[in-house]
């Protein structure tokens, strides 16, 4: 395999303070990705999935060892500097979608370009394509109070994809889907990805997602314990 | 971006019901409590100046150097023939000389101390009613006809037609006595020229004191503005000084003042309490809304913009009230400055000319000063709690952790 790495992790460790001790929530790490997988971190609750995914995604930094994602490396960014990478080259999904309950499914997709300041006319291409490739385009003018729990999670899909970020993370995007909607929204990501190349990190436990993982990596206490798909 | 913001926090806050509703309507009762306790001390102060600019103090005065209001024994000194230039001015009703002398009146057998107070009959200058003293002096009859206001007819149980005995002590200092009528009673607003106070014709007060051509102060009409029309001509040199409108006027500056401060405790106060509201609602929202925190900074807002967001938010709670206070402020406010607000009697004891009715004035740079109070203490109550996520982690606000 012989693709650019987007990430590249070297001798990561995560401790968190516990008491008057320290646990260690990854515990030496080492792995890299490359543009255009589609790869998932499962292990078991604790397993520290979340832990590493945030570290991916600039929202927390390695205690020790390096992580590198999309040319930056993350222990050394600022906060405006994650901030900007974020923004710029990161889409998150989440476990509970996360959506704005204030705004329309329309406005929750255009705010990631807002804060990329893109043009109007540019702004509502982009966000009727977004909903297109999740099938909502009807529900453009609902609130997300309106949706069912799959369709939220394909609003959340749009709202990280809309600009075409280089890397999506994705915590345990099904954890709170039926069997047909968590098929459903992992079948509309696999498309995404061979369509338009993004990279794809998953967290999750669930059996139905690991069958479209093209790679996986288990992790137990903290360590990686076996890969497969590589 | 900014807009981003404004929208994202007007949005948040429509959304959150009623609490944000009880919020903006305690502010607004605030916002429409100050601007009417500072317009009705505005219009105090506007209609203090304007009637005792009309009834006592007229566009300025020129005093003896020695008079001094505060003071009657000042008063046995405090007198001077007037000189060619103040003659002057008097004769083209550009001023009214006025002489004042301490006495005693026994209205009813009492005895109680009056200011004796010559003006002329004919003056155009104040709104004492000094007609009366020439139209009320009766044929044959020795008593000099006297104006008085209504509280010194009330406390003294006088009424038009009654005489009575006043004593004074003349220039070589023995007791002279005459009798008085009372010629007319006025009403006015303004209790300095009423408390305890004699009018009566300037001549016939002249020829009681022996001060023959002689004056304590001398009131100047509208028509004399400045100082300087006095100071060139070197009338003012020596025995004469004058005082302008702005030093006459200084005590119900004064008045105003402390007032405007008891009232500012008030209004303060209910300021506070939609104050304190808005910094708890914020302080709710930060620890209710982690998550959304968490997903902002996910996506890409800097930390700074979060906090703007909710300051924003906060703050847009002032600019509610300060809508929702004009919608039902404004037609309870012009209202109040329709009918005039009744003033309980007794409170003319503040020594400051008040009327029955206070018509309360609402000047635009007042109600703006108002507008930004409001906004700048909301925007401080929401900056203040919102600069809290600065100090979290986007991780832990992604849980929804407790702070
Ligand atoms: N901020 C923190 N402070 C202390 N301990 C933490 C913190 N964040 C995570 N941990 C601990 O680190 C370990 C790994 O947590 P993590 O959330 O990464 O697990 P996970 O694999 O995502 O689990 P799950 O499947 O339940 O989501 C857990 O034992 C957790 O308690
Ligand atoms: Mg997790």
């Amino acid at each position: 395999m012989e693709t650019e790495q987007i990430v590249k992790l070297e001798g990561v460790y995560k401790r968190f303070p516990a008491g008057k001790t320290e646990f260690t929530a990854l515990n030496n790490i080492s792995l890299a990705f490359g543009k255009g997988e589609f790869a998932g971190l499962v292990g078991p609750s604790g397993s520290g999935k979340t832990t590493l995914l945030n570290i991916i995604g600039s929202l927390d930094s390695p205690s020790e060892g390096t992580a590198d994602v999309l040319g930056k490396r993350i222990n050394t960014l600022s906060h405006k500097e994650a901030a900007l990478l974020r923004n710029m080259g990161i889409g998150f999904i989440f476990q509970t979608y996360n959506l704005l309950p204030v705004y329309t499914v329309y406005d929750n997709v255009e705010f990631a370009l807002l804060l990329q300041k893109r043009g109007a006319a540019e702004r509502k291409k982009a966000v009727m394509e977004a909903l297109e490739w999740v099938g909502l385009t009807e529900k453009a003018n609902s609130k997300p109070s309106a949706l069912s729990g799959g369709e939220c999670q394909r609003v959340a899909i749009a709202r990280a994809m809309v600009k075409r970020p280089q890397l999506v993370l994705a915590d345990e995007p099904s954890a709170n889907l039926d069997s047909k909607n968590s098929h459903h929204i992992v079948q509309t990501m696999k498309r995404l990805n061979k369509e338009l190349g993004t990279t794809f990190i998953f967290s999750t436990h669930d059996e139905k997602v690991m069958q479209y993982l093209d790679r996986i990596i288990q992790l137990q206490d903290g360590m990686v314990v076996n890969q497969t798909g590589l | 971006m900014e807009w981003l913001s404004i929208k994202l926090a007007f949005r948040n806050l429509m959304g959150s019901g009623k609490r944000t509703w009880l919020n903006v309507t305690v502010l607004s009762i605030a916002f429409v409590v100050i601007v009417f306790y500072n317009g009705l001390l505005d219009g105090w102060n506007l209609q203090a100046k304007r009637d005792t600019k009309a009834w006592e103090t007229g566009s300025g005065r020129i005093d003896h150097v020695l008079y001094d209001q505060f003071d009657p024994l000042s008063l046995v000194d405090a007198h001077a023939p007037l000189g060619d230039m103040l003659k002057a001015e008097i004769e083209s009703g550009r001023a009214v000389a006025v002489l004042a002398v301490q006495a005693s009146a026994y209205p009813n057998g009492r005895m109680v101390n009056v200011l004796l107070k010559g003006i002329d009959p004919a003056q155009k200058t104040l709104l004492l009613p000094t007609a009366a003293l020439d139209s009320g002096r009766v044929e044959g009859d020795p008593a000099i006809p006297v104006i008085v206001g209504d509280r010194t007819a009330k406390s003294a149980k006088l009424k038009e037609g009654d005489v009575m005995i006043v004593r004074w002590r003349d220039v070589n200092g023995t007791f002279d006595a005459r009798e008085v009528r009372i010629a007319g009673i006025f009403k006015t607003t303004v209790p300095t020229v009423d408390g305890g106070q004699l009018w009566m014709p300037l001549e016939d007060l002249r020829e009681m004191t022996s001060l023959y051509g002689e004056a304590t102060y001398l009131v100047l009409s509208d028509e004399v503005i400045a100082s300087g029309d006095f100071d060139s001509t070197g009338v003012l040199s020596g025995e004469w000084r004058y005082v302008d409108e702005n030093a006459l006027m200084k005590e119900i500056d004064d008045i105003i003042k402390t007032k405007r401060a008891s009232s500012m405790i008030m209004s303060m106060l209910l300021l506070g309490i939609a104050l304190l509201a808005i910094f708890d609602t914020q302080i709710l929202s930060i620890f209710r809304r982690q998550k959304e925190i968490g997903t902002y900074i996910a996506l890409g807002m800097t930390r700074l913009r979060v906090i703007g967001i909710f300051t924003i938010e906060g703050t847009v709670h002032s600019i509610l009230a300060i809508l929702l206070g004009l919608i039902w402020g404004m037609p309870l406010l012009k209202l109040i400055q329709y009918v005039g607000l009744p003033m309980p009697a007794g409170t003319d004891q503040v020594g400051l000319a008040i009327a029955d009715k206070i018509v309360p004035a609402y000047s635009a740079g007042m109600i703006m000063a108002s507008v930004v109070l409001v906004i700048v203490t909301s925007f401080i109550v929401s900056y203040i709690p919102a600069r809290k996520i600065s100090k979290m982690k986007p991780t832990e606000a992604l849980r929804g952790k407790l702070l």
